[in-house]
């Protein structure tokens, strides 16, 4: 079994929606009412190994880039557990030049690259400045970055807008790869691209881990990318990690029901003919999320236990575990 | 900004006559500021040279330059002859004396070509005559019938005593020099022209330190606040509710009340009123970039806070807070104008155009215009110079207006 480089316990992040200090205080005192709390990601526990590849899937609004940012030390945690290597994050991210080997790239190619700043600059900002590369040398190291990503050398003295989305994504996973990185958060990385790009984006991404032997969170709403790409998926919904399972297995035999309908949606091309079933209802307000299992509302299994008792992430078989209620381990295919 | 970006921006600017117009004026008026001492024709500063001879002159009239008395003793002993000045010392003209032979002596005036309003020679010795004067009735006063010669010649018909003194007194006419006031002058015989060119100075001065200051100030804090959150923004920008909920001219008056009057504290008091508007706008546009993902980027590369605000955010905050500084520096031009003519900006012997309007005022209704019209004029076009480039800049920087 490989070594774990991050770990995550009852990872928790709230927001308090709308909330200024002399709201707060006019609420508390005055209204007696409590500020609107946005549980974006709710006690969430992941781990993930050296060299392994993990996805995260879910709709729009439950809490992936929420997940990616604290993973990425960019968001404090509300409460619970991140450790890196076993070491608590609070101490790790206080060393900057090791807090360097989580890193993040981003969804929009657009707005992750400051329009101010020379890809030169972009990509070797942080290098320099964290003393992995003496200032003279920084231009040689910035073209050997650029080429492992497929970048010609004369993009050193270009600015973003000069490039084209795939492009920028590239000096993106650049920008991350200068620093030398140890485990890397892909948030959506391929999501604002064409289907073309997407793939050059994706193999790049497998040669880089082939290459540099990188731990990768993947995070992404398109089954297909993640299928392609991970080891293991985390299947995330309202905030609440529902289902975890090799990918294999999670895409022969998803157990939780959120899971197998997700699954369900999804293009297959043996299906032309075929209408979708789309999920039943509208995904509820995180502001307001439903009492006991988030997903009962939607789910078709739903019984009287599901409005009371949150499910609590359980071990259906070695490394599969799933946060249902009602299927249980014995009546796995239901 | 590239090359070929800052060449597209310069044509996108130039396609408004009106912004080209206004930039070079703007530019115009910071050459004059800068080369004021040398384009003025007078130093407005020195007040040695004011007289109040010229004071109030229409536009184009000459400065006169004052008439003068001179008095000298002339002392006769044994035919040698001394002149000894009596009266002040420096002066244009003067009196010399020299001997026309026995029994004659002559006086003469220098130079030569001033006009003389009149020349007396008293205490001439006994039988002693001048051409062409008339004797006092009782004193011994010889005043000379025609003073356009500059010599008058002193003869006796007998031997003149061995010693003798006589007093000269010369009195020259007011006389016309090249110097034009080309603008008129104002109370104090100023020259218009310079002290409009000073005043230029000083009002391109105030409102390029105090803008730039106010800047600096406004949007150092703007950025602190948005990256702070929380309680330091709550206060800071309460702060700059308050600032901007009362009048700028009273919060000026007030300080300056209190300062005392000077360049620098009507400086400090442009700072004061500005700082807030730089501070929310950097503040506002500083939110909206700190919201990109290139900042959590930045973070995520373990970059200070500092490095990040001031490398990553503010260069994309710059061109809003560069148009919001352009405008304000017409603002604090007229601020500091309106705090002069209200009595309290800068001191009367360092006029700027504000103060140059203010002395003006109480001559305009004796049609004496060109105190007050000028410096006008002059600030009229000047800041509407500045708020044209600043409305040319601001509307660039807007996507909606771009075509």
């Amino acid at each position: 079994m490989n070594e774990m480089i991050f770990e995550a316990k009852d990872l928790s992040r709230s927001f308090a929606v709308g909330s200024s200090p002399l709201q707060d205080f006019t609420d508390h005192f005055l209204r007696n009412r409590q500020p609107a709390v946005l549980r974006a990601v709710d006690n969430v526990s992941m781990t993930l190994n050296e060299g392994e590849t993990l996805g995260v899937v879910g709709e729009s609004g439950c809490g992936k880039s929420t997940l990616a940012r604290m993973i990425a030390g960019i968001l404090p945690a509300s409460s619970g557990e991140r450790r890196f290597r076993g070491e608590d994050y609070d101490s790790f991210l206080r060393r900057k030049r090791d807090a360097l080997k989580v890193q993040m790239v981003f969804q929009d190619p657009m707005s992750s690259l400051n329009p101010r700043l020379r890809v030169g600059e972009i990509v070797g900002e942080a290098a320099v400045l964290h003393g992995l590369v003496p200032r003279s040398r920084v231009k040689d190291y910035v073209v050997d970055i650029l080429a492992r990503v497929g970048l010609p050398a004369d993009s050193v003295g270009r600015y973003p807008h000069q490039f084209s989305g795939g492009q920028r994504q590239r000096v993106g996973i650049a920008r991350a790869l200068a620093v030398k990185p140890d485990m890397l958060i892909c948030d959506e990385a391929v999501a604002a691209l064409d289907v073309s790009v997407q793939a050059q984006i994706i193999n790049l991404l497998l040669d880089i881990r082939r290459d540099s032997g990188l731990a990768m969170i993947f995070i992404s709403h398109d089954l297909g990318v993640i299928r392609h790409l991970c080891d293991r998926v985390a299947v995330m919904y309202l905030g609440r990690v529902v289902e975890l399972a090799k990918t294999s297995e999670l895409f022969a035999s998803p157990t939780h029901p959120y899971t197998r309908m997700l699954l369900d949606g999804m293009p297959k091309i043996s299906a032309q003919r075929r209408r979708f079933m789309p999920i039943q209802g509208e995904i509820p307000s995180p502001l307001n999320p439903p009492s006991g299992c988030h997903f009962h509302p939607r789910c078709p299994m739903v019984t009287d236990h599901c409005h009371r008792v949150r499910p609590e992430l359980r071990e259906i078989e070695p490394g599969h575990v799933h946060a249902c209620l009602n299927v249980e381990p014995h009546s796995k295919r239901l | 900004m590239s090359i070929a970006s800052f060449q597209d921006f310069a044509r996108r600017f130039a396609e408004s006559r009106s912004a080209v117009i206004s930039l070079t004026v703007s530019l115009v008026f910071v050459f004059c500021a800068i080369f004021a001492p040398l384009l003025a024709p007078t130093d407005p500063y020195d007040l040695t040279h004011l007289q109040l001879s010229d004071a109030l002159k229409p536009t184009g009239s000459k400065r006169m330059l004052p008439g003068e008395e001179v008095r000298v003793n002339i002392r006769v002993n044994n035919g040698a002859i001394t002149v000894l000045p009596a009266s002040p010392t420096k002066t244009r003209l003067s009196l010399a004396a020299s001997s026309c032979g026995p029994n004659c002596l002559t006086v003469s005036v220098e130079p030569t070509a001033a006009r003389l309003g009149s020349l007396q020679v008293r205490n001439l010795p006994n039988g002693a005559t001048i051409e062409g004067a008339k004797k006092h009735p009782i004193q011994p006063w010889w005043t000379i019938d025609n003073p356009e010669s500059s010599e008058v010649r002193i003869t006796s018909a007998t031997s003149l005593p061995a010693s003798f003194t006589l007093l000269a007194i010369a009195k020259s006419l007011d006389q016309e020099t090249d110097f034009v006031f080309r603008l008129g002058t104002d109370n104090f015989g100023r020259d218009m022209l310079s002290a409009i060119l000073y005043g230029i100075r000083i009002s391109v001065v105030v409102g390029l330190v105090a803008a730039g200051a106010a800047m600096v100030l406004g949007t150092a804090l703007g950025l602190f606040a948005a990256w702070q959150r929380g309680v330091t923004d709550a206060i800071i920008m309460r702060a700059v509710d308050f600032m901007l909920g009362l009048p700028a001219l009273l919060i000026g008056l007030a300080i300056l009340a209190i300062l005392g009057n000077g360049v620098s504290k009507v400086v400090l008091a442009i700072v004061i009123v500005q700082w807030s508007y730089y501070a929310r706008t950097a503040r506002s546009f500083a939110m909206s970039e700190l919201g990109k993902e290139y900042v959590e980027a930045a973070r995520c590369l373990r970059l200070s806070p500092v490095r990040i605000m001031l490398r990553h955010v503010l260069p994309n905050c710059m061109p809003q807070i560069i148009v919001l500084f352009t405008l304000n520096i017409a603002a604090a031009i007229s601020m500091e104008s309106s705090l002069s003519f209200l009595g309290v900006g800068l001191p009367l012997t360092r006029p700027s155009l504000g103060m140059l309007i203010a002395s003006g005022y109480e001559f305009i209704f004796s049609q004496k215009y060109w105190i007050s019209i000028y410096p006008g004029v002059v600030l009229l076009v000047m800041i509407v110079a500045m708020n044209l480039l600043g409305d040319r800049l601001r509307d660039l920087n807007n996507p909606r207006l771009d075509r």
